[in-house]
């Protein structure tokens, strides 16, 4: 597996390197390629007085200090490089990157932010949520130390579905990737209250209505695997019922509002972003991935 | 592949990565340079805050001076071309002026860059200021507010504020579009014309002042001092235009555009000048009263006070094309001092933590703030200790300039002594043509420095009997020799010669 690693020299870039490499671990042809993107010269930005002064080859001079720590932070037995490239935009680069090398995803490392009370992803990882063809993973400090508490091995996989077609995809891809890596695959799907029209009976029918509908194409596609079901007032305090243990990974599908093969995160998916205390893909509506 | 081949191969996957330059090849033609040219030399700025101090160098002499001034800059200009052309890689005063003449030249040379552009960014900020409350007096009907600028309790904070912003903006790397530049540039070269136009057939001219062929004679000028101060001023104006000289592979025709690109730029801003020169002259001639040119009072920013009485309401427009043009080129100017003591930091000639560049935005950081700090402080003293600080900083600024291109120039002429006679072209391009311009240029630096130890020169404004001009300038200039001694103390390295070696086929 090969992970492209949106990179910057800060401790932003170490963690994205550090779940890349947990994500990579173990599989065939594990492969971190890392990535320094810079921003496009642009000619119509005049300096005053004249002239670049220098700056190219003192920044790729810097550039290559980079790239040599950045390969120094990808743990033994991983196979890394580095590629530099001057870009429009940040995230169309790193897409383009990302399809250029053959890469499987996207990493990014994160801050969360609030916003007004709403998670915010950053500017770019939020343009890429909205416009990668590839799966995209994202982590922040506090989903990090859940990855080192199990050691830095991902040790379960939890796939975020809806009660929608789009389910099925999640659950094989995520089944595919589990059964790769022999670690076991969770199921999670919520219910808020709010979303049911039908009252308080209405709920338990509900619940009862998404769990067989898992438990069966959980059985169809033989695979083995736990189905959580959880109803709760609003999707906020439903993400906080379940529950987490070290070295969990958690995959979210992409809406179904998006076009053929892009990701497109949802309100709902959203929420979930902003409530995750562990590393965290987004993949793409596929009908196969790479 | 085994993880360690990939790391030993390395650097040429950042090699390939880096130095394609992006998506900027071959994309600007004649015209985009051409509005790449005077958007660096920000003409509606520029012809605000000089055309009243050089005014009242020269008087009726103006355009005569404007065009004198030309020469040094474009003689200097080949020079630069050459040095750029040999060294693409460094691409500055400093690391050339190092490498031609050694460790102590070539620091000052970048000290006066940077002390030139740090000047220029509070000026800048300062007129864009003025400029942002006389648009706000004039968006409003409500004349007071226009006055504001003139408490320094408002004027202080606002400037600071601006500069701020401009900072923050170039730390980010954003960038100006095409698009916007050539709205701006069209937009700021439009109003200029519609002035002159407006000027000249304005149906009540403050002092008819008839144009005649000796305002183009420069040896109409009273004294050779005031020539000399005309002509550092009047490099002032043109400074940024060898912008277009030194773009070579941006241009969609290396062999062609950057010269057509150049000398087009120049027709037009000379052209600019002298219209909006001699409408200046016609309109309001060089009287110290009222309106006139010569007044000390409308010489800090000429079109503050002539915009109004010439164009009536649409003086508004005046007022949003000088605002934009520096308030762009404050942003843009910002760049320069950042990326001169990032060099500066990053060679060892000053304190390493300046070289430091920003991972996220790939831009200087520590640097941009020195620069920010420094133009800020520069702002306040000057405007604390000064009563016409606007314009003895302009007169300031054009003594920096004239330091350190006339260094540079000569740097070029040292830095190719080996070749200087192989062939015409070299002996034109890297010997007579930087050798002329530099000296002229340092003789300008002498002679105006000497004179504006005087206490009534520029401004008037004096401390302890000594001009104040004088002590911006120079005393910048000095206090450059102590950081320098300073430095060279404090890290040898540089000095030494460890980071950067002096004379050709040396790489850095």
């Amino acid at each position: 597996m090969k992970l492209l690693v949106g990179y910057t020299a800060d401790e932003r870039g170490a963690e994205a390197i550090e779940l890349a490499s947990a994500v990579v671990a173990g599989t065939k042809d594990a492969f971190v390629q890392i990535a320094i993107v810079l921003p496009a010269t642009a000619p119509f930005t005049a300096i005053y007085p004249g002239g670049d002064h220098g700056y190219e080859t003192i920044l790729s001079a810097q550039v290559d200090r980079w790239a040599a720590e950045a390969l120094a932070l990808v743990p033994e037995g991983i196979g890394a490089s580095v590629v530099a490239r001057s870009v429009s935009s940040i995230a169309e680069g790193l897409i383009e990157l990302g399809e250029e090398f053959e890469a499987h995803g996207i990493v990014l490392g994160g801050r969360k932010r609030h916003l007004g009370g709403f998670f915010m992803p950053g500017a770019i990882a939020n343009a890429l949520l909205h416009s990668s063809p590839l799966p995209v993973f994202m982590t922040s400090p506090a989903s990090l130390e859940n990855l080192r508490e199990a050691g830095g091995q991902i040790t379960r996989l939890t796939a975020f579905v809806g009660d929608r077609p789009g389910a099925e995809e999640i659950i094989s891809l995520a089944a595919r990737v589990a059964n790769a890596r022999n670690i076991k695959l969770r199921v999670a799907n919520f219910v808020a209250h709010a979303d049911v029209s039908e009252g308080s009976a209405g709920i338990d029918d509900h619940v009862r209505g998404i769990r067989e509908y898992l438990d069966e194409l959980v059985k169809e596609l033989g695979i083995e695997a736990s189905v959580e079901v959880i109803a709760s007032g609003s999707i906020d305090t439903a993400i906080n019922e379940l529950s987490w243990q070290p070295g969990d990974l958690a995959l979210l599908g992409s809406a179904r509002l998006a076009a053929h093969r892009r990701l497109f995160i949802g309100p709902k998916a959203h929420r979930i972003l902003g409530h995750l205390n562990v590393p965290m893909g987004v993949i793409p509506h596929l009908p196969s991935t790479r | 592949m085994s993880q360690e081949m990939r790391r030993d191969s390395l650097p040429e996957t950042n090699d390939s990565g880096l130095h394609e330059k992006g998506l900027s090849k071959g994309t600007v033609g004649v015209l985009g340079l051409i509005v790449i040219g005077i958007s660096c030399i920000a003409p509606a700025y520029t012809l605000t805050a000089g055309l009243g101090a050089t005014v009242a160098e020269v008087g009726t002499s103006l355009p005569a001076i404007l065009i004198a001034g030309f020469i040094p800059m474009l003689l200097v200009a080949l020079g630069y071309r050459e040095l750029n052309n040999a060294m693409p890689d460094s691409g500055t005063s400093f690391t050339w002026a190092t490498r031609a003449f050694g460790p102590m030249i070539g620091w000052m040379g970048g000290w006066g860059l940077i002390a030139a552009t740090v000047i220029v960014l509070s000026n800048l900020a300062a007129v864009a200021v003025d400029f942002f409350y006389i648009l706000i007096a004039q968006l409003t009907g409500q004349e007071w507010i226009a006055d504001l600028t003139k408490n320094l309790w408002i004027n202080i904070p606002t400037t600071l504020v601006f500069i701020a912003i401009a900072a923050y903006i170039s730390y980010r790397g954003m960038n100006a579009t095409k698009v916007f530049q050539y709205v701006l540039v069209g937009f700021q070269v439009g109003v200029l014309l519609l002035f002159a136009i407006m000027a000249f057939t304005a149906d009540a001219p403050f002092d008819r002042t008839p144009i005649t062929w000796d305002m183009f004679n420069p040896a109409g000028v009273e004294s050779f001092t005031a020539f000399a101060a005309g002509i550092s001023l009047s490099i002032f104006v043109f400074w940024g235009w060898d912008v277009t000289l030194t773009m070579n592979e941006e241009t969609t025709d290396p062999n062609k555009v950057p010269g057509r690109g150049a000398t087009w730029t120049v027709l037009i801003i000379i052209a600019l000048y002298l219209a909006v020169a001699t409408a200046v002259l016609y309109f309001a001639g060089v009287g110290t009263t009222g309106l006139g040119a010569g007044n000390p009072d409308n010489q800090e920013s000429i079109f503050a006070v002539l915009a109004g009485p010439v164009m009536g309401p649409l003086a508004i427009l005046m007022s949003l094309a000088i605002m934009s043009s520096s308030a762009a080129s404050l942003q843009s100017t910002m760049v320069s001092p950042a990326r001169t003591i990032l060099a500066m930091g990053y060679y060892k000639a000053l304190p390493s933590s300046f070289a430091k560049i920003s991972p996220r935005y790939m831009s200087p950081s520590v640097a941009t703030v020195v620069s920010a700090a420094a133009a800020a402080a520069f702002y306040v003293v000057t405007r604390l200790l000064s009563e016409n600080a606007l314009w003895d900083t302009i007169t300031a600024l054009g003594l920096m300039i004239c330091f350190y291109y006339g260094l540079t120039a000569l740097a070029c002429v040292w830095y190719f002594r080996g070749e200087l006679f192989a062939n015409a072209r070299n002996f034109f391009f890297k010997f007579l043509a930087p050798l002329v311009g530099g000296i002229i240029l340092l003789v300008m630096f002498f002679v105006t420095a000497v004179d504006s130890m005087k206490p009534d020169y520029g401004s008037g404004s004096n401390i302890g009997g000594v001009g104040m001009v004088f002590i911006l300038g120079v005393g910048v200039l000095l206090l450059g020799v102590l950081v320098m001694l300073y430095s060279r103390v404090r890290h040898p390295a540089f000095f030494k010669g460890e980071t950067i070696k002096t004379g050709k086929n040396l790489i850095l």
